[in-house]
């Protein structure tokens, strides 16, 4: 094929850090109108390549070609004039204007030093019915759904006529409903002559939307092959470099006593006057895993927030191991309570502080870290990070000493894990702990996960991927609306009635009463 | 006149105090010969700047055009801070580089003479304004003990070596006493007075002035003058200051004499805004004032010869006369009953705004050679905290910024 | 060649880099004003600011004089620790000029009227420096009230207050308050015969307590649970609270140490009878808002502040040499804030610096 047929060409590119090389040798060509898949683990190099595509960092080797001219791209205003766009995994919009302004952002058209926006109106409306993208122009960012303004930043790459359109993990922060939209998009974009990157994990998103698709492993090009010639088995022995088992095995749970029982929990909503978990009922019993199933937004955090004690609850009773903890602080709860936060950045780790300090980040208090002058055991710090490093394989620049904002997302996480599964708990409570994970580390966290239940221990596991729920769960809760509003045996239900429960069109709970 | 002042600086002085030892006078003889260029000048300013119109500035141009004239080395410091430690320090700058005449003008320096003296014996000290109690209160101080304002208590000797310094005060109630009587004899009949701070100097100018200002009223037979008399509480300008002046000025103050370093210019402001007057202090401050404030403004300045001091005492050291200056307090006031010009206090005879009929350069001189001939004493006693008259009202406000 | 490499890597290595980057610059700077003044004797100048107590013949007296220069360091070290600590619990303690004051009063306060022996002028100075941290703190905590905002309030409140305070303690003749010698003579610091090292009796315990706290901080910060605590909360408010830690707490102890640090500083300087205080000031006096400087300079580590403190105190006494009659009198401390200045730009240079390493990798 002559390369007069590529949108774009990365041609023998290699990228180095200090201590890594984060794209050894990689070629990646996109044709015209093609959907092309990018695909690997984290640290496998995705990011670090799209950068080098973007501008926002020079390869020491290699060419990249537009259209089979070799082009230098030395920063995104470059990457623009290309006709390269890219949607970020997480969006850059202005929350406090309405989706024309954040299309036209940076490209306005002023007359005299006025704004002229009806022409700006005018394309944009063009766009989203050529393209089908529905949009309300005058909506404020900050009172739109995610997946509108995901639309909103395809519109800005398409209202500026970029050609070739980068999608970075798209469908991390979308519902099922949502994600099955933007495959259509996507689709016809590419029917359109759009030439689309799609940087993803998710194999079976993959398997359905892209034409061919470039495997990435540790900074190396695996290969590229044509999605219809292959499988999700293969495509993920490419990607991890040995089988994955795709389906978690478990056996039976053996739920004996209770370990958590929530009553009639009330918890306040910080964004909107309501009460973002209502009167809610439920129990977790030791050797079971509980999920709470369930779209974003709709009271898991708020629960999550008053369980671990990380707010105040309004109303209700928390008892955990026969204790009743409703008022407790988080240090007394964490004494019997394990936490896998949902934001791992947020709460989960000190990221300006070393691998080994957040990993004693729950116990530095604690005689076995701390003498009675308060000065810290750092010896021992050092050792038992070393332990757990070792155990949960935690890969790490510098071992124990690396800072973890260096840390891969995989790798922080598995951190977190290693602390909250090494501790001593009665009850985990896991929140999404495989988020924007690829399969290796989902397939690891999940086998910890059922040997913490086999242990004995009670799991709250609040996820909103469907397949986790499905295959990790021994009982599933459906949260709709601050309510719990089904009850489901994973064995006994699907995922499209499971759907149902969380779109709120069923509900097998009454209301307020357990 | 020159020759006048040299002929009488030595004896005539009411407190001057001899604390010559015979040892030093061998470290004196040697340096009789020392040559102009073996002089070499150093001036240190207090808490002000050279650019005060009023002591320092008096002060380094007088060393300075003293230096270029007889061609000796001169350099001024300025401390890094309005602390002894400072002033030490830049005094003893001055001497590591090489210089041994050290002029320091304000009361200011006493610390700094009690620390320096007995360090750099070889070195010459000349300090204006300090006087007997500066000195004791530094040297009882530095010891540890503490001072309690009374120099009979305290045996001076023992606290304080100046061996090598000369020292001159001046009486400066003279001055303010000339002051006050020419203005109530022009016709003012509302004063104000404006002291920096209540130290002794401006006491003593500020009480002559009020002295003489009630013995012009009962002159005249004036029932209702009435002066205003404050301090600001420190040696600055300040809109605090400035607002109690403006006060002054808008309930009929007709003139204040602003004396302590530049708090004048507060008065002077307040002045410029109500077409006020101004007495100036230290030197004729009539062309500073009037440039910056107004033509006319002062109506006439309470002098004390500075310049003429420092001048002196350089030249007596150029003559190896140092000796008959190191060790000694130097009361400076009238040498002439005849000549007012040539007194270490004064009015200026070419500025004040005399006015025939009322007060002319007659009637000051012929008030000068009363004050000579001890017809008319003033009493140089400032132990009282509020000034007292007989013949005018006085309205004592305190300090300002206490 | 790996070994160098990795030298030049450490970012100790690269932060004492970036402070004498700055120190050049700023002194380059400096040199090029006094330039554009006096040519003639601009590179005398900025020599004779270099050179400080060099410039007196060796001896007694240069000693003395370094020991001047140490004298005034050793508030300036407190203060940047109680700019860094705070910094390092991502706390901006613009509050220190206020506290330094405050403590600057209670001590002389206690040193003076109340007659206290010195090192109950120091510890009430502290509490009353801790006092000033809590409520900046307390505003901070409870009603998330910028400490900027609080502590550029709190140092005019604290500045007026100390001139009300010290009103009662004031030399009739002076606007400055009584010297402690005479006057509060226990209040005075024991120099443990360094005054006869240095042949200067203002050289007390403050030098060596000073450098004594520096590594303190250090140790603290760095090796003790309390440290682990605080620097998380700095770094990750949220984590902390997630890890079970009282937030609120550190936020209000960390200013309260902040508070006591510059205070400390503050009756160090003045109860080594140095200097005394104006009453009737109506500005901070500037030693907590060096202390910022220095606290970058020292790139943000305890042990730095002690050399970045000695460096900007030796160039601002250093100044008081720049030739007046060459010089207008205004231009020393120009020349020391522009050096100050450039200190500032720590940040900038380490990131520079950074780039720079990177750029090598090639």
């Amino acid at each position: 094929m002559s390369s007069e047929n590529y949108a774009i060409e990365m041609l023998h590119i290699t990228k180095r850090f200090p201590g890594i090389v984060a794209n050894d040798d990689i070629t990646l060509q996109l044709k015209k109108g093609e959907i092309h898949a990018l695909l690997g683990e984290n640290g496998a190099g995705k990011s670090t390549l799209m950068s080098v595509l973007f501008g926002l960092y020079q390869a020491e080797e290699g060419v990249i070609k537009k259209d089979g001219k070799e082009v230098k791209i030395n920063d995104p205003n470059d990457a623009n004039a290309l006709g390269i766009g890219m949607v970020h995994q997480h969006f850059k919009l202005v929350q406090c204007f309405p989706v024309l302004d954040n299309i036209i952002l940076g490209v306005e058209d002023t007359k005299n030093g006025i704004l002229q926006k009806q022409e700006a109106r005018k394309k944009v409306m063009d766009l989203s019915e050529r393209y089908g993208l529905q949009i309300d122009p005058d909506a404020k960012i900050s009172d739109i759904t995610v997946g509108m303004q995901q639309r909103t930043e395809i519109l800005k790459m398409l209202y500026r006529d970029n050609e070739i359109l980068i999608f970075d993990e798209p469908t991390a922060v979308l519902t099922p409903q949502e994600i099955e939209e933007l495959m259509q998009i996507m689709k016809h974009l590419a029917s359109e002559g759009k030439s689309i990157l799609f940087i993803s994990h998710k194999l079976n998103e993959i398997m359905e939307v892209a034409d061919r698709v470039t495997v990435l492993r540790k900074g190396k090009c695996i290969g590229t092959v044509n999605v219809k010639e292959t499988s999700e088995a293969e495509l993920s022995r490419m990607m991890v470099g040995r089988d994955v088992q795709l389906v978690v095995e478990k056996d039976e749970a053996h739920p004996s006593q209770t370990v958590l029982q929530v009553e009639n929990l009330t918890m306040s909503s910080k964004r909107h006057s309501n009460n973002a978990v209502k009167n809610v009922s439920f129990d977790v019993k030791a050797g079971e895993i509980v999920c709470i199933a369930g779209i974003e937004g709709n009271g898991q955090t708020e629960l999550v927030y008053g369980i671990t004690g990380l707010e105040p609850v309004t109303s209700g009773k928390i008892t955990l191991s026969g204790e009743d903890i409703t008022n407790q602080s988080i240090r007394q709860r964490s004494l019997k309570m394990s936490h896998i936060p949902e934001d791992r950045h947020k709460h989960g780790l000190v990221l300006d502080y070393p691998l080994d300090y957040n990993i004693v980040l729950q116990r530095y208090w604690q005689p076995q870290f701390v003498n009675k002058a308060g000065i810290l055991k750092k010896d021992e710090i050092r050792k038992y990070a070393n332990t757990l490093i070792d155990k949960f394989d935690v890969r790490s620049g510098q071992g124990a000493s690396t800072v973890a904002r260096s840390m891969s997302g995989g790798n922080q996480q598995k951190a977190i894990i290693a602390r909250e599964l090494d501790k001593d708990h009665d009850l985990l409570v896991a929140v999404q702990p495989t988020r924007g994970l690829d399969v290796g580390a989902i397939e690891f966290i999940h086998k910890q996960l059922i040997a913490d239940r086999d242990n004995g221990k009670a799991i709250l596991l609040i996820s909103l991927e469907l397949e986790e729920v499905m295959n990790l769960s021994d009982r599933i809760l459906v949260m709709y609306e601050g309510e719990i509003v089904g009850e489901l045996d994973p064995k006994k239900t699907t995922v499209e009635e499971l759907g149902l429960y969380m779109a709120g069109a069923k509900r097998n709970v009454q209301k307020g009463a357990e | 006149m020159k020759k006048l002042f040299k002929l009488v600086l030595s004896g005539l002085m009411a407190t001057s105090l001899v604390a010559c030892s015979s040892g030093k006078d061998t470290d004196g003889s040697n340096k009789t010969t020392s040559a102009t260029s073996d002089i070499s000048v150093a001036m240190i300013t207090d808490s002000g700047e050279i650019t005060d119109k009023s002591f320092n500035q008096t002060t380094y141009e007088a060393s300075k055009a003293w230096s270029e004239k007889n061609g000796a080395d001169f350099k001024y410091y300025k401390p890094s801070a309005d602390t002894t430690d400072a002033r030490v320090q830049a005094i003893e700058t001055a001497i590591a580089e090489g210089h041994n005449v050290v002029v320091m003008p304000g009361y200011l320096f006493a610390g700094s003479v009690v620390a320096c003296a007995k360090e750099y014996p070889d070195v010459k000290f000349v300090a204006l304004d300090v006087a007997e109690g500066d000195l004791l209160e530094a040297g009882v101080t530095a010891a540890g003990e503490k001072y309690d304002y009374n120099p009979s208590n305290w045996d001076f000797e023992k606290y304080v070596n100046i061996d090598n310094v000369y020292c001159a005060i001046y009486q400066e109630e003279l001055a303010g006493y000339m002051a006050g009587y020419a203005a109530v004899k022009l016709g003012y009949k509302k004063l104000g007075f404006l002291g920096g701070m209540a130290v002794p100097a401006v006491m003593r100018y500020g009480y002559g002035y009020v002295r003489g200002a009630d013995a012009a009223a009962k002159e005249l037979g004036e029932k209702d003058v009435e002066i205003k008399y404050v301090y600001g509480g420190k040696f600055s300008e300040d809109p605090a200051i400035k607002a109690t002046m403006d006060t002054w000025f808008a309930n009929g103050t007709e003139v204040v004499f602003g004396c302590g370093g530049r708090v004048y210019i507060s008065a002077a402001e307040a002045a410029k805004a109500a077409n006020g007057k101004m007495i100036g202090v230290d030197v004729d401050q009539s062309a500073s004032i009037d440039a910056d404030y107004g033509d006319g403004m002062t109506v006439t300045s309470a002098m004390k010869g500075l310049a003429v001091t420092v001048e002196n005492a350089l030249d007596e050291i150029k003559d190896g006369n140092w000796d008959k200056l190191a060790g000694k307090i130097d009361t400076l006031g009238l040498v002439s009953g005849d000549d007012p010009t040539a007194n270490y206090v004064q009015i200026p005879e070419e500025t004040t705004q005399f006015e025939d009929g009322k007060f002319t350069v007659e009637d000051y001189k012929a008030l000068v050679k009363d004050m000579f001939d001890g017809k008319i004493k003033v009493s140089n006693d400032t132990s009282a905290p509020e000034p007292t008259a007989e013949n005018v009202k006085i309205d004592f406000q305190g300090t300002i910024l206490a | 060649m790996k070994e160098k490499k990795s030298f030049l890597d450490r970012p100790s290595v690269q932060a004492v880099l970036a402070a004498l980057i700055c120190i050049v610059l700023g002194v380059l700077i400096g040199f090029i004003v006094l330039l554009l003044i006096n040519p003639s004797e601009a590179f005398k100048g900025i020599c004779s600011i270099l050179k400080n107590y060099f410039n007196y013949p060796m001896g007694k007296i240069c000693v003395k004089y370094f020991g001047s220069t140490l004298v005034k360091t050793s508030p300036l070290i407190l203060c940047a620790l109680s700019v860094c600590f705070c910094y390092k619990v991502g706390l901006f303690n613009i509050g220190a000029a206020g506290q330094y004051a405050l403590g600057a009063g209670v001590a002389l306060f206690c040193g003076l009227s109340l007659k206290l022996p010195w090192f109950l002028c120091v510890v009430l100075s502290a509490a009353a420096g801790a006092l000033s941290g809590v409520l900046i703190g307390v505003l901070k905590a409870f009603r998330n009230v910028n400490e900027v905002i609080s502590g550029i309030m709190l140092n005019w409140i604290s500045l007026y207050c100390v001139n009300m305070l010290l009103a009662g303690v004031k030399e009739p003749t002076s606007p400055y308050t009584l010297k402690l010698q005479g006057h509060g003579n226990a209040a005075i610091l024991p120099s443990l015969g360094l005054d006869k090292l240095f042949s200067n009796d203002k050289v007390t315990i403050a030098i060596p307590l000073s450098i004594i706290i520096a590594i303190l901080v250090w140790f603290v910060l760095n090796k003790t649970e309390f440290g682990y605590e605080l620097v998380a909360t700095g770094y990750n408010k949220d984590a902390a609270k997630y890890a079970g830690m009282k937030e609120k707490k550190n936020i209000i102890v960390t200013l309260a140490i902040g508070g006591a640090l510059a205070a400390i500083g503050a009756s160090f300087f003045y109860l080594s009878g140095i200097a005394e205080w104006e009453v009737g000031q109506t500005s901070v006096p500037a030693m907590g808002f060096n202390g910022i400087a220095a606290t970058f300079l020292g790139g943000l580590n305890p042990i730095g502040t002690i050399f970045s403190s000695y460096f900007i105190q030796h160039i601002t006494d250093g100044a008081v040499f720049l030739d007046k009659t060459a010089f207008p009198s205004q231009i020393p401390d120009l020349i020391t804030a522009i050096i100050i200045y450039l200190c500032g730009f720590m940040g900038f240079i380490r990131t520079l610096l950074h780039s720079k390493k990177k750029g090598d990798n090639r």
